[in-house]
């Protein structure tokens, strides 16, 4: 419709355009026609006379050229040679020069328009040029009308396109409805269709399929979450519940009181499971980027080494710290990256102390920061990694320390968080476990 | 030595386990159950701490905090939550609140947390003498050095910094968190006994070819350097 009401607009305006234009070339051209005759019987008279102008006049008046007038009009304007007829009307006069008129020529008794030119002759009379405007009001309808025919076909197919395209564009709007309509009513694995056309409609199905994705990874995270979490924090709720029981049963005070410490100690391993989990859900959604600044990385793999060194000692290990290479300003999230690390140094405690050293180093090589430990133990075998870095994935089923098991998960996912990944590789022999960060400020969040 | 604590809490159940706890201890306890209450109830500084829930009616613990240092009230604040990740915290003690103590809590951290602050607020020191004296304990910040008896006991850089953090905490309990947290400056929860060995192994430096023992582990809560 707004198609419609364009070319409508414009048609009009095209057409006024050129009726203005029209009329004034012929009104001049007549105009000049008209003097230019004028003019010519003007000399003919003062060289030859008035026979000399009558003989003019017949010659003017040609059956060939109907439009001509010319005339000698007496002392009251009436025709005495020639073959105009004309009555001036209210406001006109007789006067020298060039008017519009309303003449009739002889022969014919309805006025037409034209062009009227008079000149003063002597004795009172006056030498009367005209041309009918027949061929610029001929002219003038012609155009009118095809202008006419031209506002009606272009109101057709500006109507026409109009359709079209409101159907193309309804099409692909509906089509993204529909498809949001059903994901609205719960099925997620929906998505916009494409059809290649390359075109805007294209582009937005694309993003909002991508968008869709995301939205699909975080809620089967979610789905996988909740799942997880009831199923895994059965065995510590056994435990905990077996403990309440001998309790119970207890036979001494002192006995009791036993079972009531190892009752808390299970409760705080819960929290702090339950608590890294809540931690792996908020880092996943990327809102602790908000809290990033810039810090020393390399101090950061410094001050963990040197915190988890007497408890390596204890455990038979020796820990040391490596730093290599140069420029370890990293913006990213200093207390997230600090927890990454512990777990990576706690689980080559846990693991690979047999081997004696246990190194945390800070690398930086080109555009990457790495953080990470080696260790000399087992490792972990190349088709396992994958599963050791899932949730609750534990490589043996022995006893938790209050959430080992997400340990490598939430090393992973604050990884994410500062747009690197957490790395297991073989340290022939052992493990390198690292978070391979970006340093080129792709860290920072907008 | 009694203080004046306030209150604010709109659970029922944490609020009275609070109020008991802390009444035993010998404080004076105010207890209300809103933010905007809590507000009204602090601005004249005459308590020594503030204990605020982070989620509150009618306006939320941060807020309260907020207003407060906005007032120029500089009463201690501890902040209370059930909202536990790293991110939590650290937002929760940006604005003003000088400690943050996630639920559920135990009362003897909480307890040594308060004491903390209200050292905090006590210790103007007025004397010209930057020493810390703790027992037969001689310890010069400016220097870096610690002596006991007529020993010069030698320490590493961390060490010293958690013997003095002791120090300056003496005769009260000191929680693990609180030296990951002051000590540190980590906001994280280790699983293992990190701090525990660091600790002994302080304790032993302190502590051998001495009668008395200095460095205590107090039960179910933590640490306290006293006779």
């Amino acid at each position: 419709m707004l198609a419609g009401l364009l070319a409508l607009a414009t048609n009009l305006a095209l057409i006024g355009f050129i009726q203005w234009r029209t009329y004034d070339e012929s009104e001049s051209t007549l105009r000049r026609q008209v003097t230019q005759q004028a003019h010519v019987l003007a000399d003919v008279f003062h060289s030859g006379g008035r026979d000399a102008l009558e003989d003019a006049i017949d010659d003017t008046l040609d059956p060939d050229d109907p439009q001509a007038g010319a005339a000698i009009l007496d002392r009251g304007g009436h025709l005495d040679y020639g073959n105009i007829n004309y009555v001036p009307g209210p406001g006109e006069s007789f006067g020298q020069g060039y008017r519009p008129a309303l003449i009739s020529l002889q022969g014919s008794a309805t006025p037409h328009e034209a062009g009227l030119y008079l000149q003063r002759m002597p004795h009172g009379a006056w030498l009367a040029n005209a041309r009918i405007a027949g061929e610029g009001l001929a002219l003038r309808n012609t155009l009118q009308r095809s202008l006419l025919v031209g506002i009606a076909l272009s109101l057709l197919l500006g109507i026409a396109c109009g359709l079209v395209v409101a159907r193309y564009v309804g099409q692909r709007v509906r089509a993204i409805g529909e498809v949001a309509a059903r994901i609205g009513g719960g099925d997620l694995d929906q998505r916009v269709p494409l059809n290649r056309s390359g075109d805007a409609f294209e582009g937005l199905a694309l993003q909002i399929n991508a968008m869709l994705d995301r939205i699909g990874t975080l809620m089967g995270e979610l789905r996988m979450l909740t799942d997880t979490l009831a199923h895994d924090l059965r065995s510590p709720l056994g435990r905990l519940r077996a403990a309440a029981d001998a309790a119970i049963g207890a036979d001494s005070a002192e006995e009791r009181d036993q079972f009531l410490s190892n009752i808390l100690q299970q409760c705080d391993s819960l929290m702090r499971i339950l608590t890294t989990i809540l931690e792996i859900a908020r880092t996943e959604s990327f809102a602790s980027r908000k809290q990033f600044a810039s810090f020393d990385a390399a101090s950061l793999g410094a001050e963990l080494a040197e915190m988890y060194e007497p408890l390596a000692e204890e455990a038979g290990a020796r820990l040391t710290f490596e730093q290599s290479g140069s420029g370890f300003a990293l913006n990213g999230h200093r207390q997230l990256l600090a927890q990454a690390l512990s777990n990576l140094i706690e689980n080559a405690l846990n693991h690979g102390r047999a081997g004696k050293q246990i190194t945390v180093f800070t690398k930086r090589s080109g555009d990457y920061l790495s953080l990470g430990v080696r260790d000399r133990g087992p490792g972990v075998p190349a088709d396992r990694r994958e599963q050791a870095c899932q949730r609750f994935g534990r490589l043996d089923s022995s006893r938790t320390s209050g959430g080992a098991g997400l340990g490598l998960t939430l090393a992973r996912s604050i990884a994410h968080l500062h747009a690197g990944e957490l790395v297991l590789d073989d340290a022939k022999p052992g493990l390198i476990a690292s978070l391979e960060l970006p340093i080129t400020g792709e860290a920072t969040f907008d | 030595m009694g203080r004046k604590i306030l209150i604010i809490e709109d659970d029922r159940e944490t609020a009275s386990y609070l109020v008991r706890g802390l009444t035993e201890e010998g404080h004076s306890i105010e207890h209300v159950t809103d933010g905007q209450d809590g507000l009204f109830r602090a601005s004249d500084g005459s308590f020594d701490l503030i204990i605020a829930d982070r989620m509150l009616p009618k306006l939320d613990g941060l807020s309260v905090v907020r207003a407060l240092r906005a007032a120029k009230v500089a009463t201690p604040v501890l902040i209370l939550s059930a909202l536990a990740t790293v991110g939590d915290r650290i937002e929760g003690l940006e604005g003003g609140s000088d400690d943050y103590l996630v639920k559920p809590f135990s009362f003897a951290e909480l307890l040594a947390r308060a004491h903390a602050l209200f050292r905090r607020s006590d210790a103007r020191p007025t004397t010209a003498d930057p020493r810390i004296i703790v027992e037969d304990l001689e310890i010069d910040p400016l220097s870096r050095s610690v002596r006991r008896g007529d020993r010069k006991i030698e320490l590493k850089p961390r060490e010293y910094l958690l013997l003095e953090y002791f120090a300056r905490n003496a005769g009260k309990v000191v929680t693990r968190t609180m030296l990951l947290e002051q000590v540190w400056d980590y906001h994280f929860d280790p699983g293992t006994n990190v701090i525990d060995v660091h600790v002994s192994r302080l304790r032993r430096k302190l502590e051998e070819g001495f009668d008395q023992p200095l460095l205590r582990t107090v039960r179910g809560a933590g640490y306290m350097l006293s006779a």
